[in-house]
């Protein structure tokens, strides 16, 4: 028999030794990887490993005045399938097909379909998808989702504006206050196996989504809807292509309520209204349409500008009592019309109004005696006036789209563009253009902005932000302002707007009615402008009467509509602690 | 005890059994088992719809393996002598058989053969076959194993056998194992250094001289080199020569020092393809941390060094070449298996002795214990 002889076991130790010593070295390298490559291996791992979802965050609601909720979400349902983990896809098939009456073919494509994850159907009703939910089919994923929804259909639809599919504003206050409505999405990380599988219980990581803020806005659901149904009978007897009625504080320039007529409901966006329906038929592409869809959300209040006509004739009083080239007392004689660089401008009352004092003037709304107005004053300083009183700036009402002035340019400003100018006419401003400066003359000089956002709110009641608005001082003094309040006082107590007056309360306030452009195709636009109480002014409001059929003389038709309105809302803004009622007796 | 009494009673002989070996053997088995399923049951469950269906496969090997390890141990080790010419003529005749209708090819490679009553990989045959051959031819050649002849009778054998196995069932590494196997043996045999100083300092040039090749080669799209190239910059061949190696990587990186916890590995989720296989090291990483993988390769050691103190506690040199070859079997594979899965070196299949799914292989190792065992009786370790 061999032994086994020393330096074989040396030998044999040796090698064990360099055995150990190669593991000892590798297990230097497990653990470099391990401690030092970790972060980095662990990185790329996870990157393999994670698929990510979001998690819609809850969009801010829009509450009024009332704290009456305008727009709210609803909870909504997605149904998707997840193709590997069917058992029974011919059920599927059918209870799919059946619940979200879809077709056969649409949902079998989808669920035979070898794919992660395939979406059936989103935005399905609550009711709709707990039925799915409660079947409990195998593979079969219903997801809980929001959708924008507004209780009150159409009312205020081109002020508050809708929502788009990733719930994003799309028009109105939704677009306008979106940093601060929309909020933050969550994302759920799971991990999938190889082939895309979620893995249950497996480490879920959820970052849950932060819910938008809610915006306060100074609407008046009250005043809106009553608004809104005025304007809308409006419609309807005049045979109107629009109305709009807009509701004002004075003071502070919140808007109550701004309805125009024809609305659109808020939670079909993209149906076309009755009246746009005709012009579909004829739309041959998908821009067509759409322009279609952009004239049915357009605004007209602050979209689109028009010739004010008489109403701004308490800009050229206004101007003129400022100037001093006017009193009260001073006298005019209207033969009908007045001749200005031999262009013959006729006054509406063929007969003219004979004698009359400036008040009378005013009450009359007579277009020769401010033709003499303007050019007493003269182009550069009526200009001047105009631009003080903030005419050539937008508003900066918070909705977006605001529509700038459209103004003749200084030097192209002769006598008879100043004369026309004088009554309202040759230039375009929007509604609200107007009622911000007529705020500002009638409230003792300020022009304040117009408003809807008051203040923004968190889930926890908090305030986040509370809005402030630039406000121009002065524009007029208080003497003049008084003087003013008196004047418009007159015309509804006595002159040409005295369908605008309501008993028991003092209203101050101002008709017009203007050809619209182009001349002689006998269209016009009927309006009134009323405040009240007239001597210490609180709340405005204007009715817009586009192109109405039959009469059409703003005192006749637009002045009966802010009557009622007052009516009807002077007694409520009392309740609600504006005080409208003050001395009623002069 | 007397070691040297190799006729004694069998009492004394059980006395001296290895029950540190044994012990550290079960150990590795058991974990195994556990490992193997951990890393196989959630791809099981979904393409066999049984998640114990690898376990089960495995338990049912090993279960042969210790029949076989208790049949082995009770022959005494002597009986191996004779059959030097049968275990090395013997692998070859098996190695051959793959090319007869009996061999069968799994994933494009032709490395098993069906005996009817079971499949087996020729190249687990051949290891153990080497062995035998290597530890008998050598106490038979004595003095002469010096001489060119005698050299060439322990080397030639060998170096044909891993030339078949790499050449017949494309299998690289086990052909790199026996022929580790024959030079571990030779090492220990005789007295010299140098020779195997400077066998290992040419390999070492062989093996700069090839990287040095392959990235040379890269610009002219050299393909054969691809693989080199691949273990050098794994993340920019993620896709293909690197995928599954950058995918162990991950795996053991994402473990870190307490790891995921058992069953809580995500690569064996089809990231890892048959992660039961031979890159379950960087599984039990994972999910066992760095303590996992220190305890793995601590077991490993002591199972050497055990292997190593039976050897030079045998008076009879056959018998301790023997438990030598068996030794440098373990080692070369362990060393090997986990240089491949923490890319320490390029990509070949290796599996994990003990814990890698496998039933040829686990029946092979826990017979070569059994021979292990055997030697163990007759020696004085304590």
């Amino acid at each position: 028999m061999a032994r086994n002889k020393t330096t074989q076991k040396k030998k044999t130790f040796v090698m064990c030794m360099l055995c150990i010593m190669v593991l000892i070295g590798l297990l230097g390298r497990v653990s470099y990887l391990m401690l030092f490559c970790s972060e980095h291996y662990t990185e790329l791992a996870d990157e393999l490993h994670e698929r990510e979802r979001d998690i819609k965050a809850a969009r801010g609601r829009i509450i009024d005045s009332t704290g009456t909720v305008l727009a709210d979400n609803r909870t909504v349902c997605t149904i998707s399938v997840i193709h590997s983990q069917i058992e029974n896809p011919e059920e599927v098939i059918e209870v799919l097909s059946s619940e979200l009456g879809l077709s056969e073919e649409y949902v079998r494509k989808r669920v035979e379909k070898y794919s992660a994850r395939e979406r059936i159907k989103s935005n399905v009703d609550k009711e709709t998808g707990d039925v799915i939910r409660n079947l409990d089919l195998a593979g079969v994923k219903v997801d809980e989702d929001y959708k924008r929804y507004y209780p009150y259909g159409d009312l205020a639809s081109k002020v508050l504006g809708f929502t788009g599919g990733d719930n994003q504003g799309i028009i109105g206050l939704e677009v306008k206050y979106e940093e601060y409505l929309t909020g933050e999405k969550g994302q759920i990380l799971t991990l999938t196996d190889a082939k895309g599988i979620e893995q249950e219980g497996m480490g879920e990581k959820r970052q849950e989504p932060i819910a938008g803020n809610d915006l306060y806005v100074s609407i008046d659901v009250n005043i809106q809807k009553y608004a809104t149904q005025l304007a809308r009978q409006a419609y309807e007897t005049k045979q109107a292509a629009g109305v709009s009625i807009i509701v004002m504080n004075v003071k502070n320039g919140e808007i109550l309520a701004m309805a125009d007529v024809p609305e659109f409901n808020l939670n079909e966006p993209f149906t076309l209204i009755p009246e746009l329906e005709e012009a579909k038929a004829s739309c041959t592409t998908q821009e067509d349409e759409q322009n279609l869809l952009n004239q049915m959300w357009r605004n007209g209040c602050i979209n689109d500008t028009y010739e004010p006509g008489s109403i701004f004739k308490i800009i050229t009083a206004a101007a003129s009592l400022e100037a001093g080239t006017v009193t009260l007392e001073d006298g005019f004689s209207c033969p009908g019309y007045t001749i200005v660089d031999d262009r013959r401008i006729r006054c509406h009352k063929a007969g003219g109004h004979g004698q009359q004092t400036f008040v009378e003037a005013t009450m009359n709304s007579c277009n020769p005696a401010f033709v003499s107005l303007g050019l007493r004053l003269g182009a550069e300083r009526y200009y001047s006036y105009f631009e003080q009183f903030g005419m050539k700036k937008k508003t900066g009402i918070d909705l977006p789209g605001e529509a700038a002035t459209i103004m003749h340019k200084l030097d192209n400003i002769g006598e008879v563009e100043l004369a026309t100018i004088s009554f309202g006419q040759s230039f375009q401003i929007t509604p609200v253009r107007l009622m911000a400066t007529v705020a500002g003359i009638i409230n003792g000089g300020n022009v304040i902005t117009p408003h809807f956002g008051v203040k923004v709110m968190n889930e926890e009641q908090n305030i986040i932000q509370e809005f402030e608005y630039p406000v121009m001082e002065g524009i007029v003094s208080e003497d003049t302002s008084e003087k003013m309040r008196y004047i418009l006082e007159q015309v509804v107590e006595n002159g040409g707007g005295k369908n605008g007056y309501v008993e028991g309360f003092r209203v101050g306030g101002k008709t017009a009615t203007s050809q619209t452009l182009p001349r002689g195709t006998g269209r016009y636009i009927s309006s009134f402008l009323g405040f009240a109480p007239a001597n210490d002014p609180q709340v405005m409001a204007i009715a817009i009467i586009d192109t109405p059929q039959g009469q059409y003389y703003g005192g006749q038709i637009a002045a009966p509509i802010v009557r009622q309105l007052f009516e009807n809302i002077l007694p409520y803004l009392n309740e609600i602690g504006y005080n409208v009622t003050v001395s009623q007796q002069k | 005890m007397s070691g040297k009494q190799t006729t004694g009673k069998k009492k004394k002989e059980r006395h001296n059994f290895d029950y540190v070996l044994l012990t550290v053997v079960l150990f590795l088995v058991g974990f195994g088992l556990l490992m193997i399923y951990s890393t196989s049951s959630y791809e099981a469950g979904i393409d066999y719809g049984d998640s114990a269906y690898f376990l089960k496969k495995q338990a049912g090997s090993t279960l042969l393996g210790f029949f076989a390890m208790f049949f082995v141990s009770r022959i005494p080790y002597q009986f191996w002598k004779k059959w030097d010419a049968v275990a090395i003529i013997g692998s070859a005749l098996l190695i051959l058989l793959v090319l007869t209708p009996l061999g069968i090819k799994r994933n494009g490679a032709l490395r098993w053969i069906n005996l009817g009553f079971i499949t087996m990989q020729p190249a687990e045959v051949a290891k153990i076959g080497v062995i035998i051959y290597e530890a008998s031819i050598i106490t038979k050649l004595g003095k002469s194993l010096r001489t060119p002849k005698g050299l060439a009778v322990v080397l030639v054998p060998p170096t044909a056998l891993a030339l078949m196995l790499w050449q017949i069932t494309n299998n690289m590494s086990s052909a790199i194992i026996v022929l580790g196997i024959a030079v571990a043996m030779l090492f220990v045999a005789v007295p010299d250094y140098k020779q195997f100083v400077a066998l290992g300092c040419a390999g070492i040039a062989g093996v700069v001289a090839i990287v040095y090749y392959a990235v040379a080669s890269e610009a002219n799209g050299e393909f054969r080199m691809q693989r080199i190239r691949a273990w050098l910059n794994p993340e920019a061949h993620s896709t293909d020569k690197a995928f599954q190696t950058l995918q162990a990587l991950y795996a053991i990186g994402s473990g870190g020092i307490w790891g995921k916890g058992l069953g809580q590995s995500m690569q064996k989720r089809g990231f890892l393809p048959e992660s039961q296989n031979d890159m379950i090291f960087s599984i039990i990483c994972e999910e066992l941390g760095l303590f996992g993988a220190i305890a793995v390769i601590f077991l490993f050691i002591v199972l050497i060094w055990c292997c190593m103190v039976i050897a030079n506690n045998t008076v009879d040199l056959f018998g301790a070449l023997l438990v030598v070859g068996i030794m440098a079997h373990y080692a070369i594979q362990v060393i090997l298996n986990i240089a491949v899965v923490t890319n320490t070196i390029p990509n070949t299949g290796i599996s994990l002795p003990f814990i890698s799914y496998g039933g040829t292989s686990v029946l092979f190792l826990l017979a070569e214990i059994g021979i292990v065992l055997n030697v163990s009786k007759n020696v004085n370790v304590a």
